[in-house]
């Protein structure tokens, strides 16, 4: 069965056959055999084939559904590694151990939940994994929850400045966000940008709910720090 | 109810909004009521956030070359039937 590279269409075809000898390998959709829809999201992709049914064919071993798989999730994967380590380098590496994960385990998808949400759980479980090897989690976690005095968020009390609405573009906040802390960093990810639920990331993360729920505000008020300091440096350098 | 007891409970406020004390004192606070809308603005700013970056495509070539290593991928000899 063919491989073309999603992102280079004209490119010459790679051939690569994904160990499932006895799989029928159907050429084009339209002679696909019918298949029950599984309970996800209808996406289309590129060959006109729905997400569905490409699941359903990399699970019997079809490389050319799983490259298109790869290709219709990869920047989400992705980006989520990249917010939580902050690191191109390990981004890439950890892009690529989730998706090799996924080729492992896609024949263990039963559709209860959407494919998208199956697999970006398996990429945090794989960032998460590869976070506490490094040691990291340990120590920023205790980090956050016993912040220093100069890193932590700072009460606001009788200070008042101009607010932020209008005032942060995309650029400034993935900039404010990579230079969190790494233990606020991870829970604001979570959370806020990829809408795990509290009780999902204290399990995640080994930790309380409260401990969620605090991390999370202190990250907030960090960022507000860090994006007001941005708004000054700012104004300053068109002075 | 003072700033310091007020934003003593401003996790709870910002999630599930504040009981009527609270709410009393973000009206006639602008120091707690721009903390409020800042803390808003962040979240829902973050929820906005697409991904935009692509990975380098020396993650995918690494994804074949970890699949072959490992020997899930087979040879184009190995096919059943034609590239399509």
């Amino acid at each position: 069965m063919a491989i073309r590279r999603t992102a280079e269409p004209e490119e010459k075809v790679e051939v690569l056959r994904i160990a499932a000898p006895e799989t029928q390998v159907v050429a084009t959709p339209e002679s696909a055999p019918k298949r029950p829809v599984l309970n996800t999201p209808k996406k289309i992709l590129p060959s006109g084939m729905s997400e569905a049914e490409a699941i359903e064919r990399a699970k019997g071993g079809d490389g050319g559904c799983f490259e298109a798989l790869y290709g219709l999730h990869k920047r989400r994967v992705y980006s989520l590694c990249l917010r939580m380590t902050g690191n191109t380098a390990e981004a890439e590496d950890l892009t690529q151990e989730a998706f090799l994960q996924l080729y492992r385990k896609i024949a263990t998808f039963r559709g209860e939940s959407a494919f998208s949400t199956w697999l970006h759980r398996l990429a945090v479980n794989v960032v998460l994994m590869h976070l506490r090897k490094k040691g990291l989690p340990e120590v920023s976690l205790q980090e956050t929850l016993e912040p220093a005095e100069e890193d932590g968020p700072k009460k606001d009390i009788g200070s008042q400045d101009q607010v932020l609405a209008g005032s942060i573009d995309r650029v400034n906040l993935e900039r404010a966000i990579e230079s969190l802390p790494p233990g606020y960093r991870i829970i604001f990810v979570l959370h806020d940008i990829e809408g795990y639920e509290h009780n999902e990331i204290a399990e995640m993360m080994g930790c309380s709910i409260g401990n969620s729920k605090s991390q999370l505000h202190k990250a907030r008020m960090k960022l507000r720090d860090l994006l007001k300091v941005t708004r000054v440096e700012r104004a300053a350098s068109k002075r | 109810m003072n700033c310091a007891e007020f934003q003593r409970d401003l996790p709870l406020i910002i999630d599930t909004g504040g009981i009527e004390e609270q709410e009393e004192h973000l009206r006639s606070c602008d120091v707690c009521r721009g903390l409020v809308s800042d803390l808003r603005y962040i979240a829902e700013q973050a929820k906005l956030l697409i991904p935009m970056l692509e990975p380098s495509p020396k993650v995918w070539d690494g994804i074949q070359e970890k699949l072959k290593r490992e020997g899930l991928v087979k040879p184009v000899q190995a096919r059943r039937s034609g590239p399509a």
